[in-house]
């Protein structure tokens, strides 16, 4: 009994430590995304300044 | 030496978590600030999900519960995976359904009327910031105990770093921070756990169950059944979709990440509970038997832990409270934007954003001013519990559920229900030994109840459908 109850504890430790990894690689993938989406926007108002001028 | 390294660990945690939200970007509309433009992937909505749930109190709270009873908690804690799962499948993809939807305020303005929508919009944003001001006292507490700095001090530090990355960032830097909080401490402290058990758990796996058979035994017996009930009942109402957990579902990018979303913060509430208590359970053979429960888990780190991992733990605590503070914040300063002043006048966006911004500041200024008076973090949760669930859910659950729901309902429910929670909080204050707090949910809970019935029995005469 006590080997199973420990068992489970180790399992559930074990998914928690996935669920952090997991989502810790969605939040590089989104800062990166974030990046990539600012240099646009950025330069998408460098030309329409550009333009205005 | 070991404050200076615990200084060292919390300021590079500290300009980690800045770059990370300088990286989330400041919002540049209204719709960004609420509502993160609606594009939220899944593991983002349930990291932030998760992390903003794990407070003080599912982290430290549910440690010192584990100490002194058992597995009692995981069987109260389940009553909260349930509420989790069934807003996923039930609310969670109606309310993302909603169109031009930005806050619960909004979505009973939508079923109801605009004066239900003025009336939900105040009772969210006081209950963000009164729910704000407990996780600053928990803030506080927790920087009090590292640096020895006065609470009031501590307090600001949290509340002033919290503040300045939501009121730019908004949602968007509220859940980016929320997902890099989440990955700290979902991994930090499992990690834990796993070195106490193989490293200082003398007698293995029969001690532990053990420990835990008598914990649970000894808890059963010191907790009545009124209290027990009160308790689900807390558990599984008192959080149900308040402002943060609404603006998240409302961000998902689908109606299907929405629901996803809130099963899969459910399910991983039961891990959590497991991993949390067994750290208590765990730590009976090594803290002293009187200790205090709110501080098992700092004495267990210090007992066991080289004085780098006390210091990872002291940034865990911080990752814990910062990430429901922030969501806090900006969900109360959504609210006040879109419930109470909208509804009064018609806003540009530049503007909104603004009064937005300006709101986070105020609101985090009152949580602050108010932490201090707080009389446990607990106690705090309880009586924000209590009001939410007997202040909105009864008319946001049916308005949302059923087809043509009536304002007098909404109206009367919300207003009776905030009615009575306050009088049996104030009633609780008074006389502390005639009731117990968990169970101040269920009168409250059930006069909101019967207001709405009656409201909508009087409505529907006076109708005449």
């Amino acid at each position: 009994m006590g080997v199973v109850i420990l068992v489970l504890v180790v399992i559930a430790a074990l998914s928690a430590i996935g669920s952090g990894v997991w989502v810790a690689t969605a939040l590089v993938s989104a800062i990166s995304r974030n990046r990539g989406a600012q240099t646009a926007w950025r330069q998408a108002n460098e030309k329409s300044n550009e333009r205005d001028l | 030496m070991d404050t200076l390294l615990s200084v060292g660990v919390v300021a590079a945690y500290v300009v980690v978590l800045t770059f990370v939200a300088v990286r989330a970007r400041a919002a540049r509309q209204f719709s960004e600030f609420s509502l993160a433009r609606r594009a939220l992937p899944l593991a983002l909505v349930f990291g932030s999900l998760a992390a903003t749930y794990v407070g003080p109190g599912f982290s430290i709270g549910f440690v010192g519960r584990g100490f002194k009873s058992g597995f009692l908690f995981l069987g109260i804690g389940l009553a909260y995976a349930v509420q989790n799962i069934l807003v996923g499948l039930l609310i969670a993809p109606r309310l993302r359904a909603l169109k031009d939807c930005h806050t619960l305020g909004d979505a009973i303005g939508q079923k109801y009327d605009r004066k239900c929508q003025i009336v939900a919009g105040i009772i969210s944003v006081s209950v963000c910031t009164f729910f704000a001001a407990v996780m600053a006292h928990a803030g506080g507490v927790v920087l009090n105990d590292i640096f020895g700095l006065p609470h009031w001090s501590s307090v600001i530090v949290v509340v002033g770093i919290t503040a300045l990355y939501t009121t730019f960032g908004g949602l968007r830097a509220s859940v980016i921070t929320d997902a890099f909080q989440f990955s700290t401490f979902a991994i930090l402290l499992p990690v834990t756990l796993l070195f106490v058990l193989i490293f200082h758990l003398d007698g293995g796996a029969a001690t532990f169950a053990k420990q835990a058979a008598t914990a649970t035994a000894g808890g059963l017996d010191s907790t009545s059944l009124i209290e027990i009930i009160g308790l689900v009942a807390a558990f599984l109402l008192g959080e149900t979709l308040i402002p943060p957990y609404a603006n998240r579902a409302l961000a998902s990018r689908t109606t299907r990440i929405s629901r996803n979303g809130f099963m899969l913060a459910g399910v991983f509430s039961i891990i959590w509970f497991i991993v949390m208590i067994a750290i208590g359970v765990a730590a009976r053979t090594i803290v002293p038997d009187g200790t205090h429960e709110d501080h098992v888990l700092l004495k267990l780190v210090e007992s066991v832990m080289p004085a780098g991992g006390y210091a990872l733990l002291l940034v865990v605590l911080v990752s814990v409270v910062m990430s429901s503070l922030d969501s806090l914040l900006n969900a109360g300063a959504v609210a006040f934007t879109q419930d109470i002043v909208k509804p009064f006048s018609e806003l540009p966006d530049e503007r909104a954003l603004n009064i937005g911004r300006c709101a986070t500041i105020v609101i985090a200024a009152i949580a602050a001013a108010v932490a201090p008076a707080v009389p446990s973090i607990i106690g705090g949760l309880l009586i924000c519990y209590t009001i939410w669930a007997s202040a909105i859910l009864p008319a946001l659950i049916i308005g949302l559920l059923v087809k043509r729901p009536r304002p007098l309902a909404g109206i009367l429910s919300m207003g009776v229900g905030t009615f009575v929670a306050m009088s049996a909080i104030i009633f609780l204050f008074i006389f502390p030994s005639i009731i117990k707090a968990p169970a101040i949910i269920i009168p409250a809970l059930g006069a909101s109840l019967l207001a709405y019935i009656l409201g909508h029995w009087i409505d529907r005469i006076k109708s005449g459908a």
